[in-house]
């Protein structure tokens, strides 16, 4: 009877959640084991027994979990101790590092030993907007074009997922060619490939677009679309992935929805805009997110490339591309910030 | 009539998850069919179908957009594949686009000895399994602890994983490669292998959500019963978590092959030192094709001076497609797992 009531509240202690279920019940095990000892030491009348060793062993429950629950945080660290080593070593001492460099500037001994340090302030970054004649003018070149590409390879690949979502023969054969890309885009073959020309869609150059383009846009928005219409099928190859995490989005739509949106008369057009749309949002999200990624890590383009060749460069060094890459990164934080934030209110108005 | 027709489409057009493109599609093509009453009811079920989605109209139209983009993927491949079987003569010969007069194989022998292909590829092989299995293995445990166990400040922490995601390695490579410089790594495959025990390296930030996502889909009953039966939480995830991860260790293990396989940047930045001779990768080679012909014409021919190996389109596409072809052939294997592995790790959830 006793013993039963010391269960009771090791469990009522255990609160619910994550793990507390099961550190609940060796709670409970150790509880029974000490349950005996208190009330052999007290030994007096069995009346008043009861009530002392409860508040005991409520105290002791306390202790205990606590004990337990540090004991489990320590195990959950020495799983993760290796990831934990990894950020220090190749995150978190990089980040520093370059942090550190981005302000200093960086050249060679006179002696040759090594590479010597001068602390030169914000001027690193002060002159990549100043003095850089090249980098302000990429950097606006990959706004305009990542703009325009970011939003036309995440509605192309909603369109091609919602076509493979389709049951007809032969789907698997063209989810597999829209994969394709995924499996061989190696930096160095897509380079080679654009070189080409291979990269373009071949009516372009039959209706002379380009020039069209130029005569209605002004000269930097027309840069950028040609830009991407030259590559376009590039664009589009990247959006492998794109098209797969949709198609996994519309598996969580249950059938019997548009079976009942049917039933109650909706067209195929409201069954999308009311049905589909709304459940996928938060992929459209994680999607343009991917891709912002994507195109922001792609080595081929050319604010990328401009860092690098800085880094080799001996007048700027590592120090100028360090803040030229620390720029460029700030510059990606914002649109991604944006849409997590978006996304975030979005799904607590949903709930 | 009218209203009648109209209620019969009311009722024969149902709904479903079709492209909304494909709306004035059909609207017309039902206009021209309907003059006649009972074949044309017959027709249009044919054609439109009972739903909108399974109509003939509809597929036909669908085989049509989607053939046109597949054209569209495949294109480069197929010129790639022709340019590296096509001769000089053929290669300037404008009638001449895809299929070559004659298979010249020029191409391919040349970028064999550029590649130094065997050699590279054993390399390659063996830096890209060794990463992925030991990202296989340490992003598991990273994503099983972020996904189950108590960890304090998990919020932040896993914070930082996504923020991995997010930094472009181009901020991080320079103190990385003066690490590895002092650590002489920058001959050897280990910039990319050591990494990858500490669930780092490439993409490791998305194998480790990969993992986490997944796990935090199997029931938690699992573990409570391997804990009742008096297993250690490190058993419980060899021992009944990892097991039951399979589709997820599938596509993280391919992924990271084939990423590693297909990096450039890092590598161009941590082996610009290494020689023919030190490990190189295939991506990288294609780059220093031109250099290693060069020295195997000067050695070939006896000659001091430096002679220029011409590099032509051919040459150019048949080391590409030697560099890609090991992967196509694991794709041709292993597509159904890749296609598919995304739905099934539970990324979506």
């Amino acid at each position: 009877m006793n013993e039963r009531s010391d269960i009771g509240t090791a469990f009522g202690t255990g609160a619910p959640g994550a793990g507390t279920a099961s550190a609940g019940m060796t709670g409970s095990g150790a509880a029974m084991a000490a349950g005996p000892v208190p009330a052999a030491g007290l030994s007096g009348t069995a009346v008043d027994a009861a009530a002392p060793r409860q508040s005991l062993t409520e105290r002791e429950h306390r202790s205990r979990r606590r004990r337990l629950n540090a004991a489990e945080s320590l195990r959950g660290l020495l799983f993760l101790l290796p990831w934990l080593c990894g950020v220090a070593f190749f995150l978190a001492y990089p980040l520093i590092y370059s942090i550190y460099v981005s302000f200093q500037k960086i050249g060679v001994k006179p002696d040759g030993s090594g590479l010597s340090y001068t602390y030169v302030g914000w001027s690193n970054f002060r002159d990549a907007f100043i003095l850089d004649n090249e980098f302000p003018v990429e950097m606006l070149q990959f706004v305009y074009r990542s703009v325009l590409t970011v939003p036309v390879s995440v509605i192309f690949a909603l369109l091609v997922a919602l076509m493979l979502n389709q049951r007809f023969p032969g789907r698997m054969v063209f989810r597999t060619i829209f994969f394709l890309p995924v499996i061989f885009a190696t930096g160095e073959v897509i380079q080679e490939l654009n070189a080409q020309g291979q990269g373009t869609i071949p009516f372009l150059q039959q209706y002379n677009v380009t020039d069209l383009l130029y005569s209605t846009f002004s000269p930097s928005v027309a840069k950028a679309i040609t830009g991407i219409l030259d590559q376009f099928v590039i664009v589009l190859w990247y959006s492998g992935i794109q098209i797969l995490i949709f198609l996994a989005a519309f598996q969580t739509i249950a059938k019997s929805t548009y079976e009942a949106a049917q039933i109650d008369g909706a067209t195929p057009w409201e069954s999308f805009w009311k049905i589909t749309f709304p459940a996928i949002v938060p992929f459209i999200v994680l999607n343009l997110i991917y891709t912002v990624v994507d195109l922001a890590t792609y080595p081929f383009n050319p604010v990328l490339k401009l860092i690098t060749l800085n880094m080799e460069d001996v007048d700027t060094g590592y120090g100028y591309a360090s803040a030229l890459g620390w720029i460029y990164f700030i510059i990606l934080l914002i649109p991604i910030a944006v849409l997590v934030i978006w996304s975030r209110r979005q799904t607590r108005e949903k709930r | 009539m009218a209203s009648g027709s109209n209620d019969l489409w009311n009722a024969e057009v149902r709904s479903g998850d079709a492209p909304p493109v494909e709306k004035s599609g059909w609207r017309s093509g039902l206009a021209g069919l309907r003059w006649n009453g009972g074949t044309a009811a017959r027709a249009k079920r044919i054609l439109l179908g009972q739903n909108i989605n399974d109509g003939v109209l509809f597929k036909i139209a669908l085989y049509i957009v989607l053939l046109s983009i597949a054209v569209m993927y495949i294109q480069p491949v197929l010129y790639m594949l022709a340019t590296s079987f096509k001769s000089m003569s053929d290669l300037l010969d404008q009638s001449v686009t895809y299929i070559p007069r004659q298979f010249d194989l020029q191409g391919y022998d040349d970028a064999w000895i550029g590649l130094d292909y065997l050699k590279a590829l054993w390399q390659t092989t063996y830096m890209s399994l060794s990463a992925a299995i030991l990202q296989v293995l340490s992003c598991g445990l990273t994503g099983y602890a972020f996904a189950r166990l108590r960890i304090p400040f998990k919020n932040v922490l896993f914070f930082i994983v996504l923020l991995t995601f997010l930094i472009p390695p181009q901020v991080l490579v320079i103190p990385l490669y003066v690490t590895y410089a002092k650590l002489n790594w920058t001959k050897t495959a280990l910039p990319f292998i050591i990494p990858a025990i500490f669930a780092a390296g490439l993409k490791a930030s998305l194998f480790i959500i990969i993992y986490r996502q997944f796990f935090a889909t199997l029931p938690k009953e699992l573990e409570e019963s391997a804990k009742i039966d008096g297993a250690g939480p490190f058993r419980t995830f060899v021992k009944v978590m990892l097991p039951l991860a399979r589709p997820a260790i599938l596509i993280v293990f391919l992924f990271s092959i084939v990423w590693h396989w297909n990096d450039y940047f890092e590598p161009s930045v941590y082996l610009q030192a290494s020689q023919a001779n030190d490990f190189v990768p295939l991506a990288l080679r294609l780059d220093r094709m031109q250099e290693a012909l060069n020295l195997h014409k000067s050695l070939a021919t006896g000659q001091n001076v430096h002679l220029i190996f011409d590099m032509n389109e051919p040459l150019k596409m048949a080391g590409a497609i030697l560099i890609i072809g090991p992967m196509l052939f694991l794709y041709m294997f292993a597509q159904r797992y890749f296609v598919q592995g995304i739905e099934r790790s539970g990324i979506v959830e």
